[in-house]
């Protein structure tokens, strides 16, 4: 056995499910073998994340959860469009020109702020979407993505303000999911994001212009209403474009509402960690580490589960569906065919 | 399976529709029938044929060992090929569809005549 092959062969047995190995195994690496030129040591980046690919959707099928590809593109385009729409807003929050300077350090011209850097990279990934879906998309995302952690020692290191962490935390959510935004789809479809964002940019500079004496920046409006609105406007239009799928039977809807629950959590971050400060500490709505800490715990534990008895469930009636299609009488109480 | 079918899938099983084919053979009859746009991996492969498999529009026609490598063949079924023919047609209906309008579009326009002529 080459090594090129043993490698191939280690990489399905990380990947994939074990009867599935067991069957289809060595022809997929027969054919990878077949496929790659004389001389070959490594698989390639390609290769890894193919196998990785097919791994994760033959899981899903295991646990019948086979409408949760569509879901999951169905997710990520909701996800990039909120995402980049509520880049499109904080960036005119960065850039406000009606600042008024005794209630923040004088603006003069453009001050180029990390938050501005990252929100201008989610913009980005809505043009990029609208020109290069596929892999360009993806890239444009995970750049975004890397900034938006990266913003937090980055501004520490050059001693400026940056976007508070329940955004930061919101927007990271939302970009994990958009990273499974589909390679093709139609033109109107792909305008969504550039959409989305060059919808927020008039909201926000009205909000911008209105408190331009009191400047709240990221707090205020910002916390406790736009990003828990964005995440009911999330829910409810998933709902809504899920509904009709849903009447031919077709449950893409209903993943992609699964799949955005831990976001849509996440975006009522701020007001769960009031709640928790208040609860905790007795006092004021004063947030802190400790308490945004605490809620995005509580969304995640919320998330997981709701979706894994729910993942479980669709396993159980996919093993149901398969013991009655073999010919098999289902049990009962349909217990059985789990054993 | 739902349609319309998506590409990789539509030639898949056009790629079938003429003869059995092993995994290699079917990546290289798919990147030749698309002029070389649509480049199957094996993992993208296996799971498409899973899937039309499991919807009996695909089935293993044989297996052999070739230089101790087994390869199995696929074939399209009778209710793949029906569904290949139904999508077909439908494609070819939009198709005419479309090139009816594009050439009424691009046929130039007499000009109309209006106006005394005196």
């Amino acid at each position: 056995m080459s090594d090129l092959e043993s490698r191939y062969l280690r990489l399905v047995r990380l990947f994939y499910p074990a009867g599935y190995r067991d069957e289809r195994g060595t022809e997929i690496v027969d054919t990878y073998l077949a496929l790659s030129s004389p001389g070959r040591q490594w698989p390639s980046v390609a290769d890894v994340s193919d196998l990785a690919g097919g791994g994760l959707r033959r899981r899903l099928r295991v646990v019948g959860a086979t409408g949760i590809g569509p879901g999951l593109r169905l997710a990520a385009i909701l996800a990039l469009t909120t995402a980049t729409g509520l880049a499109g807003a904080w960036i005119t929050l960065e850039l406000n020109p009606w600042t008024t300077s005794w209630f923040r350090s004088e603006q003069d011209g453009l001050s180029l702020t990390p938050g501005l850097g990252m929100w201008s990279a989610w913009l980005l990934t809505a043009v990029a979407y609208a020109v290069a879906p596929g892999r360009w998309t993806r890239l444009a995302i995970g750049l975004a993505l890397a900034l938006t952690i990266a913003v937090v020692p980055l501004a520490a290191v050059v001693n400026q303000f940056r976007p508070p962490l329940y955004m930061l935390v919101a927007q990271a959510g939302l970009g994990v999911v958009a990273l499974a935004v589909p390679r093709r789809g139609p033109g109107w479809l792909r305008l969504a994001p550039l959409g989305g964002g060059a919808a927020a940019l008039p909201i926000a500079a009205t909000y911008a212009y209105n408190s331009r004496d009191v400047d709240y920046g990221y707090f205020g409006w910002p916390a406790g209403q736009v990003l828990p609105a964005a995440g009911i406007a999330l829910l409810v239009v998933t709902l809504l474009v899920g509904v009709r799928p849903a009447a031919r039977r077709d449950l893409r809807g209903a993943w992609a509402l699964l799949v955005l629950l831990g976001p849509i959590g996440m975006l009522w971050l701020h007001p769960l960690a009031e709640e928790l400060a208040v609860s905790l500490y007795g006092g004021g709505p004063n947030v802190d580490r400790t308490t945004l800490t605490t809620a995005a715990a509580v969304v995640s534990a919320t998330a997981v589960a709701i979706v894994v008895p729910v993942v479980l469930l669709a396993r159980r009636r996919a093993l149901l569906h398969a013991h009655a299609s073999a010919g098999g009488r289902p049990a009962r109480d349909g217990l059985s065919a789990g054993r | 399976m739902e349609t319309p079918l998506r590409e990789p899938t539509f030639l898949i099983l056009t790629a079938l529709a003429a003869e059995p084919l092993h995994g290699y053979g079917l990546i290289h009859e798919v990147a030749r029938l698309s002029d070389d746009r649509v480049s199957l991996r094996p993992g993208t492969l296996y799971g498409a044929l899973d899937r039309l498999l499991d919807a009996g529009l695909v089935t293993v026609e044989r297996e052999e060992v070739v230089d101790s490598r087994l390869r199995r063949y696929y074939r399209l079924t009778e209710h793949g090929g029906e569904l290949l023919a139904d999508e077909t047609e439908r494609m070819r209906r939009n198709v005419e569809a479309a090139t009816a309008r594009l050439t009424a579009r691009t046929r130039p326009r007499l000009p109309r005549l209006s106006g005394e002529t005196a």
